[in-house]
């Protein structure tokens, strides 16, 4: 990943917002697991870019002009192996939502191991600066509303009672036989995100709302899959 | 820095020199009744009113302005008319530590907005320290200053910043029945200048204040606020009682003073993160001072285990739910404790387990000495973090005799001394309004105040002080 600020290149390109390629590159530079990845143009460069990555993968369009990839059509996962790639890229160029769509490329990930899928998110508050959040849910986190906010910078102890405070902090556990998942590589994440040099605090003046929904964490670790950052006008 | 800060305020908190500004020859307005209220609260240093054209008002010397007066003015109290208000500051040439804007028609009106850039030019250019405007004074006992018609004579721990006024009178007012002893309380108003970040800067460096109550409803710069309070460490209790924070209050809240509150996620974040106790309702707040002013935090051992014993049944078994629900556990005693409690042989109808249900039959044994040996079988074995005397008015009304109640009290003093630090000791009085009994209950608290005692009206209340004491032993615990 290039040190570049993604930050500053958005600004650069007048974009209000980071897109999900821009985003995991500004997670990656604090040190946050994103999937291994390689942003490709068409099915040909696709497919040839197989071999490089561990399948099952992901196929997702990075364009500035869709917000919601999956309604668009735009997020294909359970990809085996080059054809598959290669067919993907070729059906989605296809969907009318795209075709008629600025298309920057498209991004073909490692899939990350299954495991608990939670949100870690920040905001800039108009009085206190930023603040993170995390929550339980993926993307069911707005109607099981089970989340905890802090103040940045928050410190370990912080971050360990923000997930203490999480109605379903069971599941993090491994509740009903499932195994525990690793409740360090979410501390770490969250301390990564909102501690003291961490993402949202230095880079308060530019971020007005990020979202990294979801963070799956497994026993091995945490990886964000999906990430958004709204810059502040 | 600490040092600083208090010489900073040192004039506000015992202002040698006062100046009255909007006092009238012919007496009425509210600063003439400002003049007489510190004079009468003792106030000895030299007052100043300040008058275009009298040669006297209320029998003091008049100036025609702030630069003119012979000593400078440690505080000036100013109340005219708004737009008059900018030019008199402009010509204090540096004669004023701090002027008290008591005038509305500024920042929290549309209109008034300007105007209260004005102002703070203009302070800025007479080269002293604002605070308000739209507030209503200073209660500040160690420099007799008031600005209320009743006034506690006595200083105390309590140190108060109040966004509102009217506000800062109930907590005084409130007080005086409670038994709370302030440091101080400041209005602040819209915090053109002086903020309540700033106070609480004061009183957190101020060694007659050891707790501070805030009551705000826009937090100017949260962030700074959540910087001082992380700092400070909890080393003292901090009770923010917000204005504003569910969406509706909100609306009322930027009509009122004058710009937008925070979002209440932030605030429980402040709360968690640094300690400070967030109270919900005026009652809340001040019957959590009152916890902190009279109660030692013990946060080595944080407040769990509560012992409920008094006359009332039913308000016990109701009050044991409602602190479980708060996290504090009303837990039945073990048997040891249970063996003791039985080798008394009380009277049938006695529960000798947590909580403790002792009717009045009981309760009026050796007129009321029988506390003591079951509050010493208790605290023997039973080790509780905290003890809820809790009595019932009504039901000794016509059937013991008025010295019960004190030697109930007095019981419990007794054991409390012989287990010193063990317990925090609360008193609840339960009445029913009627007005002979509730003559006899304020009086009674009166005397129990007076020993330092924290009394609470219901159990209820003394279960919400008591969590708000525990919540911040738990964070000291956890930080400290």
């Amino acid at each position: 990943m290039a040190l570049v600020d993604p930050i500053s290149e958005a600004r650069a390109a007048k974009r209000t917002a980071l897109d999900e390629l821009a985003g995991k590159r500004l997670l990656a530079n604090f040190g946050i697991s994103v999937p291994k990845s390689v942003i490709v143009q068409d099915a040909d460069a696709a497919a040839a870019a197989c071999g490089n990555l561990k399948p099952p993968l992901v196929l997702k369009v990075v364009s500035p002009d869709i917000l919601h990839k999956s309604d668009a059509g735009g997020v294909k996962v359970g990809l085996e192996n080059a054809a598959d790639v290669g067919e993907a890229v070729r059906a989605m160029m296809g969907r009318p939502a795209i075709e008629n769509a600025r298309i920057d490329g498209f991004l073909l990930e490692e899939m990350a191991p299954a495991g608990v899928e939670l949100v870690v998110g920040g905001l800039r508050d108009p009085q206190f600066g930023p603040l993170v959040m995390v929550g339980l849910g993926g993307v069911f986190v707005e109607m099981l509303a089970d989340v905890a906010f802090r103040i940045c910078p928050i410190t370990r102890l912080d971050a360990e009672e923000m997930l203490d405070e999480l109605k379903g902090a069971a599941l993090l556990r491994g509740a009903r036989g499932r195994t525990a998942v690793s409740r360090e590589a979410i501390v770490d994440a969250l301390l990564k995100v909102g501690g003291e040099r961490g993402l949202l605090m230095t880079h308060a003046e530019d971020i007005a709302e990020a979202d990294i929904n979801p963070l799956i964490v497994s026993e091995q670790g945490a990886v964000a899959v999906d990430a958004r950052f709204v810059l502040t006008r | 820095m600490t040092q600083n800060v208090i010489e900073r305020f040192k004039p506000l908190f015992e202002p040698k020199t006062v100046a009255v500004v909007g006092a009238s020859t012919k007496g009425g307005t509210l600063p003439n009744v400002f003049i007489r209220r510190i004079r009468e609260f003792g106030y000895s240093g030299a007052i100043y009113p300040i008058h275009p054209s009298a040669e006297s008002i209320d029998g003091l010397k008049a100036y025609r302005s702030l630069g003119d007066t012979p000593e400078p003015v440690d505080y000036a109290y100013i109340a005219i008319a708004a737009a008059q208000v900018p030019p008199l500051l402009a010509e204090a040439r540096g004669r004023v530590r701090f002027a008290q804007v008591i005038s509305s028609g500024f920042g929290e009106v549309d209109e008034g907005r300007e105007l209260q850039q004005a102002l703070a030019a203009a302070a800025r250019a007479g080269g002293m320290r604002l605070i308000g405007p739209n507030c209503l004074g200073i209660y500040t006992p160690r420099g007799r200053v008031t600005f209320t018609e009743t006034a506690p004579e006595e200083s105390g721990p309590v140190g108060i910043i109040s966004q509102s006024g009217g506000l800062g009178t109930d907590i005084i007012r409130r007080g005086l029945t409670r038994g709370l002893k302030f440091s101080g309380l400041i209005t602040v108003g819209n915090c053109a200048d002086i903020s309540a970040n700033d106070l609480l800067e004061f009183y957190l460096a101020d060694a007659q204040t050891r707790v501070v109550g805030l009551y705000i409803e826009t937090a100017g710069d949260g962030r700074r606020l959540f910087e001082i309070l992380r700092s400070a460490r909890a080393a003292k209790p901090v009770v923010i009682l917000k204005g504003g924070r569910t969406r509706q209050g909100r609306a009322a809240a930027v009509s009122h003073t004058g710009s937008l509150a925070g979002d209440d996620r932030a605030w429980v974040a402040l709360s968690k993160q640094t300690g400070c106790v967030m109270a919900d309702t005026l009652d809340g707040f001040i019957d959590a001072l009152l916890a902190f002013q009279a109660l030692a935090p013990q946060p080595r051992r944080p407040t769990r285990r509560v012992v409920l014993f008094g006359n009332g049944g039913g308000a016990s078994v109701l009050a044991t739910d409602q602190f479980a629900r708060l996290g504090l556990d009303v837990e039945s005693f073990d048997k040891q404790t249970v063996d003791e409690l039985a080798g008394l042989k009380l009277p049938p109808g006695t529960s000798i387990t947590n909580p403790v249900d002792a009717p009045v039959g009981t309760l009026q044994q050796e007129d009321g000495r029988v506390a003591e040996k079951i509050l010493a079988a208790i605290y023997g074995s039973g080790r509780p973090d905290a003890l809820v005397m809790h009595l019932n008015l009504s039901a000794f009304a016509g059937r013991a005799k008025t010295e019960v109640l004190d030697n109930l009290v007095q019981a419990a003093l007794r054991v409390q001394a012989r287990y010193p630090g063990q317990a925090h000791f609360v008193l609840v009085l339960r009445s029913d309004g009627e007005p002979a009994l509730e003559e006899r209950k304020r009086a009674f608290r009166a005397r129990a105040a007076a020993l330092g005692i924290p009394v609470y009206d219901e159990i209820a209340n003394a279960g919400a002080a008591l969590a708000a004491l525990a919540f911040h032993e738990r964070f000291v615990h956890s930080r400290v």
